[in-house]
C-alpha cells in the first residue's frame, strides 16, 4: 500500500534520482540502492555510530533517519569526503596514527571528527571525546582516534 | 513496515488527519528516534504516519520570566544555546546526556514527552522545574502541568488527536540532573535525579526517574527542605526519604535495593549541586563571607 516516489536527494554534492517507498531507512538506501557501501550498518538500533553520516554538515544516524526526510538537504557520506586526489587531512591522519583497525567504524568516526573540525578547528581533547562519543570501536581502544583527530587540528593548536 | 507518508504544514490541519485516522492506524513522527524502532520491530504498524517537521514548531523563546521551546526542535539546538547552559543548568545537563550528539541532532522534547517513558532522562528535570506543556487538538489548545500530561509508564494523558505543541518552563533556576548508568553514553539510566530551587512555593523541587510507574516528584522528601539554605542533616533526610518513598523494579540494569541507595546518594548530591550553583547566582552572598 505504500507507493514508490522519486527522491530527489543530494549526496556528495551530486544531484540524485532514487525511486523509494516511503518507508525506505536513509542508511538501507545509501548501500543498497546507490551502493554507497561506506556507511556501515553495525547494531540499526542507533547505538554504534557505523553509520554516521552528514546531514547539512551534522552527524546524523542513518539507520534513524527516513531517506524522504534528507530530501532538500545535503547528504555527505564517506565517499565523498577525499577530493578525487587526496585524503581528508582527518582521514590521512587516522592512517598516520594507526587509528583505524578492521576498519568497520572508521567512516562514522572519520565523518564526526570532519564535522567537529570543521565547526571547532582548534576543537579541545574534551570536545574530540564528546563529538565521537556516540561512535564504538571493538578494536584501537579509542586512544589512537584521540590523538589522530587532535593531530588534525590546524598546526600549532595546543 | 510500510506506510504512506504525510506532511502537514500548519497544526489545525494535522490534528484534521490525526482525527479522521482509527487509533492504531496512524503514528506521529517526530525526530523518530523512538518510533522507527517501533515500526522497525513492528510494534506498531500504522498505515499512516505523520511527520511534524513542516510544522512551526522548531523555536526557543525567552521572555523576562519563560522560555518556551517548540516541541520539534532537535535537543541539539537546545543543547548549542549558551543560555540555556546558564540559565537552566539542569535542563542542559539532561538533555546532554541523552543519546549521543548524533542521536541529539534528531531527537526532540515532543517525542520524549510524548513517548512518556518511565527511564526518560528529561522528564525528571521537566517535574523539578515545573514544565507546563501546550497541547493541541480538536477541542482547541490546553495547557497542563507536565506531571498531568504523564499516566502510567509509556502512558500519557494526550487524547489521540492531540499533540504537544511545546513546553513552558522558567527563564532560570538553579537546578541540577544527575544519573547512574553502567555505560556513560547510550545506556539507560539505572535512576535518575533532578533538583531544582524556584523561588515561590515550596523551594525545593525533587523528582526522580528510572522509577514505577512513571517519572515522579518526591514531595515528601520535598517537604523535609523548608529553607533556602538546607542544613546538612535536612538534606540526608530529604535524601533518606526519596529513598524510602520511591518504587522500583529490579532488571537487568539493576537490583530494587541499588536502585534505592544510588537515589539516596544522588539526591544528596544534586541538592549540594543546586546549592553551589545559588550561591554562584548570587555573587552579592558571595562578597559579603
Ligand atoms: C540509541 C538511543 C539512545 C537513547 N538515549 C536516551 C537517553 O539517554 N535518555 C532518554 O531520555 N532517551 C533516550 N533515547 C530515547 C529517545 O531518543 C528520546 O525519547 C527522544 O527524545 C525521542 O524524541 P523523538 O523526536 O525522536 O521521538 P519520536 O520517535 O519521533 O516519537 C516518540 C513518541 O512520541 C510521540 N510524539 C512525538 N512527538 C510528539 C508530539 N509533538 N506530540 C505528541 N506525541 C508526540 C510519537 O508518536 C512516538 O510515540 C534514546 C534512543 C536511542 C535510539
Ligand atoms: S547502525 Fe546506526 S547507530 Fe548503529
Ligand atoms: S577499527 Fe575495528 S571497530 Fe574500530
Amino acid at each position: 500500500m505504500s507507493t514508490q516516489r522519486v527522491l530527489r536527494l543530494s549526496i556528495n554534492g551530486q544531484p540524485v534520482e532514487v525511486p523509494s517507498p516511503p518507508e525506505r531507512i536513509l542508511l538501507d538506501l545509501l548501500r543498497e540502492d546507490l551502493n554507497l557501501t561506506g556507511t556501515k550498518r553495525g547494531c540499526d538500533l542507533g547505538t554504534c555510530g557505523c553509520c554516521t553520516v552528514l546531514l547539512d554538515g551534522r552527524p546524523t544516524l542513518s539507520c534513524l533517519t527516513l531517506a524522504v526526510l534528507a530530501e532538500g538537504k545535503a547528504i555527505t557520506t564517506i565517499e565523498g569526503v577525499a577530493s578525487a586526489t587526496e585524503l581528508h587531512r582527518v582521514q590521512k591522519s587516522f592512517v598516520e596514527h594507526g587509528a583505524t583497525q578492521c576498519g568497520f567504524c572508521t567512516p562514522g568516526f572519520v565523518l564526526s571528527a570532519v564535522a567537529l573540525l570543521r565547526d571547532h578547528p582548534h576543537a579541545s581533547r574534551a570536545e574530540v571525546v564528546d563529538a565521537i562519543s556516540g561512535n564504538l570501536c571493538r578494536c584501537t581502544g579509542y586512544s589512537k582516534i584521540i590523538e589522530a583527530i587532535l593531530a588534525a587540528r590546524p598546526a600549532g593548536t595546543a | 513496515m510500510s506506510f504512506q507518508l504525510v506532511h502537514p504544514s500548519t497544526p489545525a490541519e494535522a490534528v484534521r488527519l490525526l482525527s479522521g485516522s482509527a487509533t492504531g492506524d496512524i503514528a506521529v513522527l517526530s525526530g523518530g528516534t523512538d518510533l522507527l524502532l517501533d515500526l522497525d520491530n513492528a510494534r506498531l504498524a500504522p498505515k499512516r504516519v505523520l511527520s511534524l517537521r513542516k510544522l512551526p514548531w522548531r523555536y526557543l523563546r525567552w521572555s523576562a520570566d519563560s522560555l518556551v521551546i517548540g516541541s520539534t526542535t532537535p535537543l541539539r539546538a537546545v543543547e548549542n544555546d549558551g543560555e540555556v547552559r546558564r540559565r537552566l543548568p539542569g535542563l542542559w545537563e539532561a538533555i546532554r546526556d541523552v543519546g549521543s550528539p548524533a542521536l541529539r541532532s534528531r531527537a526532540t522534547l515532543g517525542g520524549n514527552l510524548g513517548r512518556g517513558s518511565p527511564a526518560s532522562d528529561l522528564i525528571p528535570i521537566l517535574l523539578a522545574l515545573d514544565a507546563r506543556v501546550r497541547v493541541v487538538g480538536p477541542g482547541g489548545v490546553r495547557e497542563l502541568p507536565v506531571d498531568l500530561l504523564l499516566q502510567g509508564s509509556r502512558r500519557t494523558t494526550l487524547g489521540p488527536a492531540e499533540l504537544i505543541e511545546s513546553v513552558t518552563l522558567p527563564a532560570s533556576a538553579p537546578s541540577t540532573y544527575l544519573w547512574q548508568r553502567v555505560q556513560p553514553v547510550n545506556d539507560i539510566s539505572q535512576v535518575g535525579v533532578a533538583t531544582a530551587f524556584v523561588p515561590q512555593g515550596p523551594h525545593w523541587r525533587i523528582a526522580l526517574g528510572g522509577v514505577q510507574p512513571r517519572a515522579r516528584r518526591m514531595s515528601e522528601a520535598e517537604g523535609v527542605l523548608p529553607s533556602a539554605r538546607p542544613s546538612h542533616f535536612e538534606v540526608e533526610l530529604a535524601a533518606q526519604e526519596a529513598a524510602r518513598r520511591a518504587e522500583f523494579v529490579s532488571d537487568k540494569r539493576a537490583t530494587e535495593s541499588y536502585r534505592r541507595r544510588l537515589v539516596a546518594v544522588l539526591v544528596r548530591r544534586a541538592i549540594q549541586t543546586t546549592l553551589e550553583r545559588m550561591s554562584k547566582a548570587t555573587p552579592s552572598r558571595k562578597a559579603k563571607r
